[in-house]
């Protein structure tokens, strides 16, 4: 059943209208919203490519029902230059220069930023990425953790 | 419902004329500096800016005075993008901050600017961008530096010109901007040659990647993240048996806006891609498939149980790439002082790269344009016009950052997909495989069974080497014009051209013939032969009694780089200063591929009886390493890319049906598992080699090689541990 929601991504108030209010927070950022930054893994949790902060916690978005997510604040890779945590991440990424091919990296700091939002520090963050990365950044990702 | 289009929707063709309007005079740069201009630099990714001037096929400067330079090779993690872009730094004196770098258009006129110098097509494959583009792009860079020298006297004749840094010139008095003169340098006659720089002021700095800031922002566009206005998105349904064809599909379903016969599928088109896969998995019941003949051949244990037949049995004619020495392998093996006779069995892999596959097209009855991520930019056009009808002229294809491209994104399945379903529904098309269907339909790495018999004398020396590869073979599988190697002579790479001191060795290839379909997977006939070789050296060293590495060293003694390798890779890990840690054990391996060479130290532990594998020590020999960080960042993905195929890597086929779905049953390795990646760059000033594959093939042999030294279990069959899923701990 067609409806419209209201939801609240990166601070921003933003109108999605979706077929159904089953249909994941993933697809809706990235088909409805255009937000393509969050990505498609492997669609059942695993991976970690789709992960949101959902108030302040790491959320994969590839399960999380669209109409769960309304009256909550979403934050994507897009929203992470606005934060503070997030604006802190990302040069640590740039500074240990993590990506390859970069698929992985929005879920990775997302996660990062979630870890960090929950007062965790260094390798305090790196036990908690499960995040998958193919590439095998994950020394650079240890890395990079050790100075959040 | 309405599909509202997201704030970085690309707009098709309407941007390219913006980003580059000026295209002065390139008849006469044109053919020295590459052929064509870059009329169409736009890919997914373009963002509006400063208006930019081309000079050749390689470069735009705009006004800012920032240099953009546009990179045949697709972008897929490996770093070409900035290695690149380094040698055009180097030659024209730039400011790292001034260089930006972006995929080239793809052409269709031959000849194509853009093709790898190296094989004359537009293919990302073999780690051979930097060894193909190596001096030809510095060249071009070189007489682009001359025109624009020879501009700046044009315009004020001092005779004084000279290059200085930052994008400009100087007479010692005035300067110009690049900026100032590229469009004056356009249309002078460029210089047949150029001298090249002598610095190092950028080939060989660590300096940091251009794609790096948009992809901590999300703002990197992968083929998956295309937007185009009026765009549609689709799923796709397989046969669930390899190989199978549509019979019969309904003509629609709930949720679904099309569905499209693609003879070997179904596509599902919708309002988003959710609501397609949601579609497609509904009416996936209701299609009725045509199976091929001989399911019951499509069977991996049955493939196995052919290939150890075929390892061990007396072949008349087996193809033989490589006999050398004048004494018979075999009656050299029979006088050995020590001797071993191995059989090495791995199985076949999937890609899973981290971006599923897909493709953006819009198809027209005059035009098409379509945004792939492609390893095989050659094949893309002729691939659309098959389709279409189309004129080569009439079709734009452009690149986009890959999500992992391990060979895959070489094929053309996907992007002939998303081509038909565009076509048939008459709107812009996103298809989208869901990760299933992209286990369930990859091309596979082949599976391999390897005999190696060898044999030292009385003096520990290597007398002979008598190998055999039965496998599936990828070209004789793809039916490959004479002439395009159809022997598959990649099928025994990794084991011809050894350079270790062997008198007699005969290496042969026995094909082992399935319907499987198989793929280019990350270092391809290495993958596997590597596997073979390298443990079978250690296996006959521990026969002879010596040292792996130290046997290594005297077999290898003849090839000053190979030494080079070993040497340091025993530094590196300490190999000779003594033991390592108590509880565990260190492990080598060797090769000489991808115009590098490697050497491997892994150093394990036992894990409640499985192996952990702590620490990985890396010595390469790339010849000019162009940059050091990005090499590092090559060896640590490959470590972990051979790490899960040898722990946990395989893909069962029962009557043709794979038995991996997603990453719950294909183990990938978590962060926590990760070992520490030392480096040891070997100084060289040697033509640039490959390392992006060169890497892989070395992790599987250290490691088995270290677990046999812990425990005396020789592991001779990988994967380590299979049917292992990542709820294992």
């Amino acid at each position: 059943m067609s409806s419209t929601l209201t939801l609240n991504v990166n601070g921003v108030a933003r109108t999605a209208t979706v077929s159904d209010s089953g249909m994941p927070l993933l697809w809706v950022l990235r088909d409805i919203l255009g937000l393509t930054g969050t990505k498609y893994g492997c669609g059942i949790e695993v991976c970690g490519a789709c992960t949101v902060l959902v108030n302040g916690k790491p959320e994969k978005s590839c399960e999380f029902d669209v109409g769960s997510a309304v009256g909550k604040k979403i934050v994507t890779v897009e929203g992470l230059a606005d934060d503070a945590d997030g604006r802190k991440a990302q040069a640590a990424w740039i500074t240990n220069q993590v990506p390859q091919c970069g698929y992985c990296q929005p879920g990775m700091l997302v996660a990062t930023v979630g870890a960090m939002k929950a007062g965790h520090h260094g390798s305090e963050i790196a036990s908690e990425l499960k995040n998958i990365c193919v590439c095998g950044t994950y020394q650079r990702v240890s890395k990079a953790v050790q100075t959040l | 419902m309405t599909t509202s289009v997201g704030r970085r929707a690309v707009i098709a063709g309407g941007a390219t004329a913006l980003l580059v309007p000026v295209a002065i005079g390139l008849s006469k740069s044109a053919s020295l500096l590459g052929g064509a201009s870059p009329t169409d630099g736009a890919s997914a990714n373009a963002a509006a800016g400063p208006q930019a001037a081309a000079l050749g096929a390689y470069l735009k400067i705009d006004t800012d005075n920032n240099v953009t330079i546009l990179i045949g090779p697709t972008e897929m993690g490996q770093g070409i993008m900035t290695g690149l872009a380094q040698l055009v730094a180097e030659e024209l004196m730039l400011t790292w901050t001034q260089v930006r770098a972006e995929h080239s258009p793809i052409v269709a006129t031959s000849p194509n600017p853009y093709a790898n110098p190296l094989f004359g097509a537009q293919f990302t494959g073999g780690s051979t961008s930097m060894r193909g583009w190596y001096l030809p792009l510095r060249k071009a860079a070189a007489i682009a530096r001359d025109l624009l020298l020879a501009a700046a006297e044009a315009l004020t004749p001092t005779g004084a010109w000279t290059l200085a840094s930052g994008g400009q010139v100087t007479d010692g008095v005035h300067s110009y901007r690049f900026a100032d003169l590229v469009s004056t340098a356009a249309t002078l006659t460029p210089p047949t040659s150029a001298t090249l720089a002598t610095t190092r002021n950028a080939i060989g700095q660590r300096l940091p990647r251009t794609d790096i800031p948009a992809k901590v922002t999300g703002a990197a566009v992968f083929g998956i993240d295309v937007q185009v206005p009026g765009m549609l998105y689709a799923a796709v349904v397989h046969c669930p048996t390899l190989g199978g064809t549509v019979a019969s599909m309904p003509t629609s379903s709930r949720g679904a806006l099309a569905l499209v016969n693609l003879g070997t599928g179904v596509g599902v088109v919708s309002t988003d891609t959710w609501s397609a896969q949601r579609a497609a998995d509904s009416i996936a019941s209701s299609i009725k498939w045509t199976l091929p003949q001989n399911t019951a051949a499509l069977d991996s244990p049955s493939i196995a149980a052919k290939g150890l037949s075929l390892v061990a049995s007396a072949i008349e004619t087996p193809r033989v790439y490589e006999q050398a020495g004048g004494i018979d392998p075999a009656a050299a093996l029979a006088g050995a002082a020590a001797k071993i006779d191995a059989t090495y069995q791995l199985p076949y892999l999937a890609h899973a790269c981290m971006e599923v596959l897909n493709c953006t097209a819009v198809v027209t009855a005059t035009s098409a344009e379509v945004w792939a991520p492609t390893q095989a930019q050659a094949l893309c056009i002729p691939t659309v016009a098959a389709i279409t009808g189309l004129p080569p002229a009439a079709i734009t294809v452009h690149t986009t950052f890959l999500g992992g491209g391990l060979g895959r994104k070489f094929e053309m399945d996907f992007v002939t997909e998303a081509v038909k379903i565009a076509k048939q529904v008459g709107k812009p098309v996103k298809l989208t495989w869901s990760r299933k269907q992209d286990f369930q339909n990859d091309k596979y790495r082949p599976c391999a069974t390897i005999r190696v018999q060898a044999g030292v004398d009385a003096g520990k020396a290597m007398s002979a080497l008598l190998y055999r590869n039965v496998s599936p073979s990828i070209n004789i599988q793809r039916n490959s014009s004479p002439g395009n190697n159809p022997e598959d002579t990649g099928a025994v790479a990794g084991a011809t051209d050894l350079p270790y001191a062997i008198p007699s060795r005969r290496i042969e290839f026995v094909p082992n013939p399935a319907d499987i379909p198989l793929g280019y997977w990350r270092s391809v006939g290495e993958s596997y032969n590597t596997f073979a070789v390298e443990s079978a050296i250690d296996e006959l060293a521990l026969a002879a009694g010596a040292d792996p590495l130290a046997f290594r060293r005297v077999h290898l003694s003849g090839d000053p780089r190979a030494l080079g390798v070993i040497n340091a890779v025993d530094a590196l890990s300490g190999w000779s200063k003594g033991p390592p840690p108590s509880g565990s054990a260190r492990g080598v391996a060797f090769l000489k591929g991808f115009g590098s060479y490697i050497a491997i130290v892994a150093q394990v532990s036992n894990s409640g009886g499985k192996v952990k594998v702590s620490k990985m020590f890396c010595a390469i020999d790339c010849g000019v390493a162009v940059n050091p960080d990005q090499i590092e960042a090559q060896m640590q993905g490959g470590v972990v890319h051979g790490l899960a195929a040898t722990l946990w890597g395989q893909v069962i086929f029962n009557k043709g049906v794979p038995s991996v779905s997603n990453f719950s049953n294909y183990r990938m390795l978590r962060l926590s598992e990760m070992p520490v990646v030392s480096v040891s760059i070997v100084p060289s000033e040697a033509a640039p080699g490959g390392v992006g594959e060169t890497g892989v093939p070395c992790v599987a042999p250290a490691v088995a090689n270290a677990w046999a030294k812990l425990t005396g279990a020789r592991v001779r069959n990988l994967p380590f541990y299979p049917g292992a899923t990542m709820g294992d701990g």
